[in-house]
C-alpha cells in the first residue's frame, strides 16, 4: 500500500510540475492520472518508514551540494587541462573499489563518478568495483581514495 | 520592488548565459584537441550535460519558461547525460577502440588476470586491446 502511495504522490508531483497548475481539478487530475499508472506498474511492496524520510532528504541536499563543488572544483582542473598549449593529460583507467550494498547504491555511486568532469565510469566489475577512466589518471589516484570515503558516507546516510 | 526583482532575474540570467556558453566552448575546444573516443568523451558528455542545463537556468530567469518545467528538464539532463556517456565509452571498450597515450590501464589488468573480476555480458575477451 505505502509503495503504492509513494508512486502515485511522485506521479501527482511530476503532473503538476509539468502543467504548473495547483487549481483543484488539476490535482484530482493528477492524482487519477497517478492512481492509473499504480494500478499498470503494480509496485513491488517495500520496507519503508516514513519517519526516515526528512533525514534521507536532509541527507540527500547535503550530497548534492558536495557534489556541485566537486564538479566544479573538477570543471576548472579540466578547462586548465584543455586550455593549456601542450595538452598535458594523462589518460587511463582506474579500478575504485566501491562498497555499496545495494544495486541502486552502485549506479548512485557510478553516476556521482560520471557526473564529475574527467571522469567516467568506462565498466563495472561484478564486485561492484567501477573501471574509471580519468584525464589524468595520476591525480585523480592520488585523491580517488578520499574523495570516494567522502561519497559513500554521504550516500549511506541517504539509504539507512 | 518589482524593478529590483527584475534586475536580478537579468543578472542571474546573464551570468548562467556566460558560464554556459564558456562552459560549451571549453567543452567543443576538448572535443577537438583531445586524442581519442574516451578523452573527447569526457569533454562531449559533460558539454550536453552543464552547457544545456545553465542555458535552462538562464532560460526560467529571463523568459517564460516555468521553473517546475525547468526543475524535471534538469533531472533528466542530469541522469540521462552520464548514463549515455557510460554507455557510449563501455561499447568503445569492449569493441576494442585503442587508448592513446594511456599511463594505465587497471580494467585490461583485470580482465587478463586468470582469476580476476569477470564483467556482466563480456564473453571474450581475446579481442581486447592489452
Amino acid at each position: 500500500m505505502l509503495a503504492y502511495a509513494r508512486l502515485v504522490l511522485i506521479c501527482l508531483l511530476l503532473f503538476l510540475a509539468l502543467t504548473e497548475n495547483v487549481e483543484l481539478s488539476n490535482i484530482v487530475l493528477g492524482a487519477l492520472i497517478g492512481i492509473l499508472v499504480a494500478v499498470i506498474l503494480k509496485p513491488a511492496p517495500e520496507s519503508l518508514s516514513i519517519r526516515r524520510l526528512p533525514v534521507a532528504l536532509f541527507n540527500l541536499a547535503r550530497y548534492t551540494a558536495w557534489l556541485a563543488v566537486d564538479i566544479i572544483r573538477n570543471g576548472i582542473r579540466v578547462a586548465r587541462i584543455v586550455l593549456d598549449p601542450k595538452l598535458p593529460i594523462r589518460p587511463g583507467i582506474l579500478a575504485i573499489k566501491s562498497d555499496m550494498k545495494t544495486e541502486l547504491g552502485i549506479a548512485l555511486n557510478a553516476h556521482a563518478i560520471t557526473v564529475t568532469p574527467g571522469e567516467q565510469v568506462v565498466e563495472i566489475g561484478e564486485d561492484g568495483t567501477l573501471y574509471t577512466h580519468c584525464l589524468d589518471v595520476v591525480a585523480s589516484a592520488a585523491g580517488a581514495e578520499a574523495a570516494q570515503r567522502t561519497r559513500r558516507r554521504l550516500m549511506e546516510g541517504i539509504f539507512e | 520592488m518589482d524593478f529590483t526583482l527584475k534586475l536580478i532575474l537579468q543578472a542571474v540570467a546573464l551570468l548562467a548565459i556566460v558560464g554556459g556558453s564558456l562552459f560549451s566552448l571549453i567543452g567543443v575546444l576538448g572535443f577537438i584537441r583531445l586524442p581519442d573516443v574516451y578523452t573527447r568523451l569526457h569533454a562531449a558528455g559533460k558539454v550536453s550535460v552543464f552547457g544545456a542545463l545553465l542555458l535552462v537556468v538562464a532560460a526560467v530567469a529571463l523568459e517564460s519558461l516555468g521553473v517546475g518545467k525547468a526543475l524535471v528538464l534538469i533531472a533528466l539532463l542530469i541522469i540521462a547525460g552520464p548514463a549515455v556517456s557510460h554507455a557510449l565509452a563501455s561499447a568503445a571498450y569492449r569493441t576494442g577502440v585503442p587508448m592513446k597515450r594511456v599511463e594505465r590501464d587497471d580494467l585490461a589488468q583485470a580482465r587478463s588476470a586468470p582469476l580476476g573480476p569477470g564483467l556482466h555480458g563480456a564473453d571474450s575477451s581475446a579481442d581486447l586491446p592489452v
